[in-house]
């Protein structure tokens, strides 16, 4: 046996009727920094949390230090020197910096505490006082906080899942020499969960590669391998988008001027001046970051957010100052980023997340027919094959998957003349993907106007006719998929325009 | 000298407040937890019952007032298991658990209705007639010293210990608790039962000295002032007291406001304090924007493999 | 090595609810039993006797029934303010604040045609109880203020107006020992229909069933589901959120509004301490027990009318009456521990 660190083999793990995780082997060697990549959905993060102990899987053996482990939990697990950094933040933010590193049961520098925290506040250019409170940090200084965190756990094995996702290119570069420095001054294995290729060429020694559950390529020389093959191993043969774009476009349909939005609660220029128009039979991809102002966009078009200056036009009518319902009335359907608390209530049957646009429209005064809602549903659960078993169940027994095509289908049902869809295929597996792409271009087919807004740039680019990247609020660049180059657009993302 | 008057009130409204604070206090480390015990009401009495019953049994003071703090942490126990163990909802199990120690001690004390104690909880000096301030605060009964020796435990514990920081990142973010290796289960059983206890000694205090006998629903709303006070301080310690002291004097006030020459029905002055919480919550409510100083987890039971 | 995990169900049985309150009876009855034997009481004999004086004559169990109306629509208010996440602590109060509307407007207006007196005095309950969570709904919905606590307090409010009206400006000087208002005139008592039964309980069903209506097939009551589940997505679908809980509340106040105004025109027929005995806090556990589901309140409400007859029977053997009280909150404990093993699945994982 080699001298691992860490060695998982033939882990699986099912969620419900989704297979997370199939037959994989993980193995880390001591102060060497790692890659996990594979795109999302691939399984990356299940792995993560079943090597830390929040998830337990249903076969497979993990070795820790070449010690069996009968049984982790997030105690043993942590004892054991594993530390994860989670893509939402685990720090309790009304508490103070030092409160938050201290108070963890397994804390090495209980007496030295001011010692070590000056130590890795220099290896993090970080440098706020360690009484500063929490939701007083930014973002960077948070995910920071977070890495000095599992050194305060002696923890020798970090995962990090996605940590520069949050962060700006400085911050980013600024992180990888700290890590570096982790891995040679204190001899810490780092495992860095990514689906973005330049980052793990940037940061890592060696590279394990995920695909549907499955480890499709272990333990490789980073510097060894190319980005082509990389690729081809996380995406499988990459199809070059095979969709048809040749479709017809028709007249204008949802046009949006001049945009201004302000956030009231800390006066911060959120929309600057945006203005797109969508015609019939187009689907307009929006990329960007998140938090560069594509929700508060999404939610000022379908009418959820009204303290904005600008004009909506939809069909030519001017809906600035019309409600969500009428809009509605005009056909609009808004597919929100939040699937779950915004486009469907938690708590609440599968029945009446289902009716929660068109209920008004099937409504006979103040009732609301049972036997029409449920042939309403019937008629969803049909036609965009989702599996729900009990309509009285609540929502959140369907999968990620079945939800989602519930609330597309629910949006979809009517023809609507314009869609908004944010994000409608984060953290859904391949199949669901597929399915719901195909969902979009069929609308798109049948004459609606789309508005897509992805982080995702594969997706982006099989789907859209037009692409505009945003960037602090501004549509900063503008695209056409067939000719433009993903390095410039990633570019763009991070406001370089040249 | 000042009136004597003046000085009785004095002493009513520490009296009155030190009924209310100890329980507000109790509650206040229960829900730092995350768990909401709207069973302040049943505890207090299930204390109270328990501990006249002994007194009277034994004339055993020390022995009573361990038996009510006892038998009402293990009440609150009931609580725990419904709620931190079985997960079930914490407003439903706690409603219950007021139903049940009000009807719980009714049924104990059935038989010591009307019953007279031969010893009490005593005042700690030999003062009779306080006439000044400083003799009203010498002079209180030995469980006013106790609230106090309390508060300033409960408070230093809360901000300066590892347990009492512990005890709080639960209620606050249980998740990353969790993930900081603290038990969950553990903690929030732990504060329950000690809010239990303490109630138990608010409710021993209420039979033992403040009210010296027993009679069905003694309590008469005091275990829910003693949560409305829990918000009134912003689930602090030493803001709690002074509500608890607003709302003795108020309680103090209500008997003594004939005396003073004032014409309004003493019923109309009964409701006073209820009527200046609940403005007090509207007016800390919208000063604060909604940010009260509640703990952020509080009535969300922890699962761990929530997705 | 075996390790024993949690695991949240992925469906739950539709009868969950019932076995869990059935079991949860059982094991009420079990602990009532043990106190029984506690104190030298033959359990077997005081239940029978319990059966007997609640249900086993007309008289009775139309007393059963009587006591069962407040419970019944205090705990459909409640009901409908939950659906929308809500809690009403406060129906003991708004039980009496009914019964001192009825009576307000009994005093001050000039109805000659009997049934449309009690017509217009039922309205006044109904609307009395609406007054009185008005302030607990209004911060509510304007300020966020926590209901629990607001509803609660009212309960004290109410009840110390209640004995300062009778103490005062209502105190019948007839009444010399019992402080309380003056009797309202015959002509406005609620009629009986059957043995003792009286009207209101025909108006209890009708509540019952409008309730049902309401929560479960109505679109306002959808409104209300999307509304309770998830203030964003209210927004999302184009439902005023806070128009919606705050109506919930004022029908939920006015339902137990209803409920005193019952109780004083068939009942007590005047305003007295004794409008309600905790039913506000007892209409609680019938709805919590029931998951809120209006058709189990009237069922489970029946049976906790019948139980406190029974209850208040059996003080004449020497038995005390709060063992219906510790019967009732310990179905909904027992309930509850139950309920967990219907949620939950606990399962033995295996790492070998």
């Amino acid at each position: 046996m080699n001298n691992y660190i860490l060695e998982a083999k033939n882990i699986s793990k099912s969620f419900g009727t989704i297979k997370a995780l199939e037959d994989v082997n993980f193995y880390l060697e001591k102060g060497k920094i790692y890659g996990l990549l594979g795109e999302n959905g691939a399984g990356k993060s299940s792995l993560m949390n079943i090597l830390s102990g929040i998830y337990q899987p249903e076969r497979g053996t993990i070795y820790i230090n070449e010690q069996k482990q009968k049984s982790l939990n997030p105690e043993s697990a942590s004892k054991l020197g594993i530390g994860m950094v989670h893509q939402e933040f685990r720090l309790i933010e009304s508490f103070s910096i030092k409160d938050n590193l201290t108070l963890s049961k397994s804390n090495i520098y209980k007496k030295n505490f001011y010692e070590a925290y000056n130590k890795y506040s220099e290896i993090f250019s970080l440098s706020v006082s360690p009484n500063k409170l929490i939701n007083q940090l930014s973002v960077g200084e948070k995910q920071k906080i977070e890495i000095v965190k599992l050194i305060f756990k002696n923890s020798n094995i970090m995962l990090l899942d996605e940590p520069t996702a949050v962060l700006t290119p400085q911050e980013t570069s600024q992180l990888k020499v700290s890590l570096e420095r982790l891995s040679e001054e204190d001899e810490k294995t780092i495992v860095l969960i990514s689906h973005k290729l330049k980052e793990i060429r940037d940061f890592t020694q060696k590279v394990f590669v995920m695909k549907n559950g499955r480890m499709v390529a272990e333990d490789l020389l980073t510097e060894d391998i190319s980005d082509d093959e990389l690729i081809e191993l996380m995406m499988g043969n990459i199809q070059k988008s095979v969709i048809d774009k040749s479709n017809k476009i028709g007249k204008t349909k949802l046009s949006v001027k001049s945009i201004n939005y302000i956030d009231r609660s800390n006066n911060l220029k959120i929309l600057d001046d945006i203005s797109l128009d969508i015609s019939a039979g187009e689907i307009l991809g929006v990329a960007g970051v998140s938090g560069n102002g594509q929700v508060e966009l999404a939610n000022i078009i379908s009418g959820i957010e009204t303290d904005f200056s600008g004009q909506i036009l939809i069909n030519e009518r001017d809906v600035s100052r019309k409600g969500v319902r009428s809009r509605k009335k005009l056909n609009l359907s808004y597919i929100p980023e939040n699937r779950l608390g915004v486009g469907l209530a938690p708590g609440v049957s599968v029945l009446d997340n289902s009716i929660v646009r068109d209920y008004f429209k099937t409504r006979l005064g103040p009732h609301l027919s049972k036997t029409k809602t449920e042939t309403y549903l019937d008629g969803l659960i049909n036609k965009f094959s989702i599996k729900a078993p009990d309509s009285k169940a609540e929502i959140t027994t369907l999968s990620g998957g079945n939800m989602q095509k519930l609330l597309m289908g629910r949006e979809l049902t009517s023809n609507p003349e314009v869609i908004i869809a944010s994000q409608p295929t984060r953290g859904l597996d391949v199949n669901a993907v597929e399915a719901i792409h195909n969902l979009l271009i069929e609308q798109r087919d049948k004459g609606s106007a789309i508005l897509l807004i992805s982080e995702d740039l594969d997706e982006l680019f099989k789907l859209s006719n037009r692409l505009h990247v945003m960037f602090e609020g501004k549509i900063i660049k503008s695209f056409h998929p067939g000719s433009a180059d993903v390095n410039d657009i990633g570019l763009a993302m991070a406001g370089v325009i040249e | 000298m000042i009136d004597i008057q003046l000085v009785g009130l004095l002493n009513a409204t520490l009296q009155a407040a030190t009924l209310l604070f100890i329980a507000a206090l109790g509650e206040l480390i229960t829900e730092k937890s995350g768990i909401l015990n709207l069973g302040v009401e049943g505890m207090i009495s299930i204390g109270a019952v328990t501990g006249f019953m002994t007194a009277i049994n034994t004339q055993n003071i020390l022995l009573s007032v361990l038996v009510g703090i006892l038998s009402s942490s293990v009440f609150a126990s009931i609580h725990a298991l419904v709620t931190v163990v079985l997960k079930q909802d914490q407003t439903v199990s706690g409603l219950i658990l007021t139903i049940l120690g009000l009807a719980v001690s009714a049924l104990l004390g059935k038989n010591y209705v009307g019953k007279k104690l031969e010893t009490k909880l005593e005042n700690i000096s030999s003062i009779n007639e306080p006439s000044n301030i400083l003799e009203v605060l010498i002079s209180q009964n030995i469980i006013f010293y106790i609230a106090v020796v309390l508060m300033i435990i409960t408070s230093y514990v809360l901000k300066n210990t590892m347990f009492g920081r512990r005890l709080e990142a639960v209620g606050e973010d249980s998740r990353s608790s969790d993930s900081m290796g603290l038990k969950i289960a553990k903690t929030q059983f732990i504060a329950t039962c000690v809010g239990g206890a303490f109630a138990g000694l608010s409710g021993v205090y209420l039979t033992l000295s403040y009210v010296p006998y027993w009679t069905d629903n003694m309590t008469s709303g005091r275990g829910w002032i003693a949560l409305a006070l829990v918000i009134f301080g912003g689930w602090k310690p030493y803001r709690t007291a002074l509500g608890a002291l607003l709302f003795g004097f108020l309680e103090a006030l209500v008997p003594r406001l004939q005396t003073y020459g004032f014409e309004l029905s003493p019923y109309i002055v009964k409701i006073t304090p209820y009527i200046i919480t609940i403005l007090v919550l509207i007016i800390l409510t919208v000063y604060k924007g909604g940010i009260t100083g509640a703990p952020k987890n509080i009535g969300v039971p922890f699962f761990r493999e929530n997705r | 090595m075996n390790n024993l995990k949690l695991f949240k169900r992925q469906s739950v049985n539709e009868l969950a609810t019932f076995y869990s309150f059935l079991i949860g009876f059982l094991i009420a009855i079990f602990i009532g039993s043990i106190i029984l034997l506690i104190q030298d009481k033959n359990p077997f004999d005081t239940f029978s006797l319990m059966l007997r004086l609640s249900v086993g004559s007309v008289n009775s169990l139309s007393s059963s029934l009587n006591k069962a109306i407040p419970l019944i629509l205090a705990g459909l208010g409640i009901s409908i303010i939950n659906s929308v996440k809500l809690w009403n602590i406060g129906a003991e109060g708004q039980i009496f604040l009914g019964a001192i509307a009825v009576n307000f407007v009994y005093i001050n207006s000039q109805i000659n045609n009997p049934t449309i007196h009690i017509f217009v005095l039922l309205i006044a309950g109904f609307i009395g109880g609406a007054i009185c969570i008005l302030i607990p709904a209004i911060t509510k919905v304007a300020f966020g203020v926590n209901e629990i606590i607001t509803t609660l307090l009212t309960n004290y409010i109410v009840i110390g107006i209640t004995i300062y009206l009778i103490n005062g400006p209502w105190k019948d000087p007839n009444s010399l020992n019992f402080p309380a208002a003056a009797y309202v005139g015959e002509e406005v008592f609620l009629p009986t229909i059957f043995g003792k039964l009286s009207f209101g309980f025909l108006i209890c069903i009708f509540f019952t069933i409008l309730a049902h209506y309401l929560k479960n097939k109505s679109v306002f009551g959808f409104e209300m589901r999307i509304a309770g589940g998830s203030a964003m997505t209210a927004v999302y679908a184009g439902i005023n959120a806070k128009q919606k809980a705050f109506l919930a509340m004022l029908i939920g106040g006015g339902f137990a509004g209803l409920a005193g105004a019952i109780e004083l025109l068939s009942q007590t027929h005047r305003v007295s301490t004794g409008i309600s005995q905790g039913f506000g806090y007892t209409a609680i556990i019938v709805a919590a027990i029931t998951g809120m589901r209006p058709l189990g309140i009237f069922l489970v409400g029946s049976l906790f009318g019948a139980l406190s007859i029974g209850g208040s029977v059996i003080q004449t053997i020497g038995v005390s009456t709060y063992i219906a009280d510790i019967i009732q909150a310990s179905t909904l404990f027992g309930a509850l521990i139950i309920q967990f093993f219907f949620n939950y699945q606990i399962r033995r994982v295996e790492n070998d």
